[in-house]
């Protein structure tokens, strides 16, 4: 999957919102069931999911945000080549959780994987990446070449 | 003066448009919802919210689930890809009888916010010897 620039005019107005909410829960749902979301045993290995992504280009950096609410840290895996960034995981359910009697699923559990082409290099080595309160936060630091120059123009 | 409102009015209203998340997003948090012997679990998918920010009450028959995001108060322009934003979650539970409300338990860990009913013994499984 390769960035797609966020156009801002979208959340315009409220109902401009409500319908591009309501287009993104029609492809959710679209999504899982051709991905196999709606059928998904861990039996067949078809479980998985999507997290939500936000990414921001600074000057010096990119900030990517990845929503993993319940997955631990030891079970994400950051990987960045040729400009490819991709972020895959797995969400176990806990112990207590399989052995309860359920009233109601409605998170999901599996792998999870996302890819984004970055439009410019980065600092391989820089990239941080911090877990808090269920989001991955990810800072890549843009190489120098990279980086927006400013040319000063002397006025005589 | 009618003109002057009427500048006012749109550049107010500009203004706001210019800053989509001030407008409160409100969001219903997934649930799983268990039962174990002892008490049933609620969990909650709540990332991004600061651990403060949650308030969990309950009331006769009802729990509710409230949590703010810290509100970024700019849109950075230079957003490429956007998902998650800024929100708010809010859920109300039924609950029936058979709980424990004052020994009501929640833990956020992870993003992910854990209320425990403990159950009263008039519901929980009795094992009825056999003489």
């Amino acid at each position: 999957m390769s960035l797609i620039r966020w156009n801002p005019t979208r959340e315009l107005t409220g109902w401009t919102n409500d319908l591009f909410n309501m287009q993104r829960e029609i492809n959710r749902v679209f999504d899982n069931f051709f991905r196999g979301g709606v059928l998904a045993d861990e039996s067949f290995g078809l479980s998985y999911w999507t997290p939500a992504v936000d990414i921001t280009e600074l000057d010096n950096e990119y900030v990517v945000k990845v929503e993993l609410p319940g997955v631990s840290k030891d079970d994400v895996k950051i990987t960045l080549e040729s400009n490819i960034l991709t972020i895959r995981g797995e969400k176990k359910q806990e112990k207590e959780a399989k052995e309860g009697n359920y009233h109601r699923i409605e998170r999901s559990y599996g792998s999870f994987q996302r890819s984004f082409t970055l439009p410019t290099t980065v600092k391989n080595d820089k990239i941080d990446a911090v877990y808090k309160d269920g989001i991955l936060t990810i800072t890549l630091p843009k190489a120098e070449e990279a980086k927006p120059k400013q040319i000063e123009v002397k006025v005589k | 003066m009618g003109n002057n409102n009427a500048a006012l009015t749109r550049s107010g209203s500009r203004a706001l448009m210019r800053q989509p998340e001030l407008r409160e997003v409100v969001v219903t948090p997934v649930a799983d919802v268990y039962e174990t012997s002892e008490a049933f679990i609620v969990k909650l998918d709540m990332p991004g919210v600061d651990r403060d920010q949650i308030s969990v009450s309950v009331e006769p028959g009802r729990l509710f689930v409230k949590g703010v995001m810290a509100a970024q108060h700019q849109v950075p322009a230079n957003m490429i890809f956007r998902e998650i934003g800024t929100r708010s979650y809010v859920r109300e539970f039924n609950l029936g009888d058979g709980i424990r409300r004052d020994q009501i338990q929640a833990v956020f860990e992870d993003g992910v916010l854990t209320i425990t009913l403990p159950k009263t013994d008039e519901v929980k499984a009795r094992h009825i010897s056999i003489k």
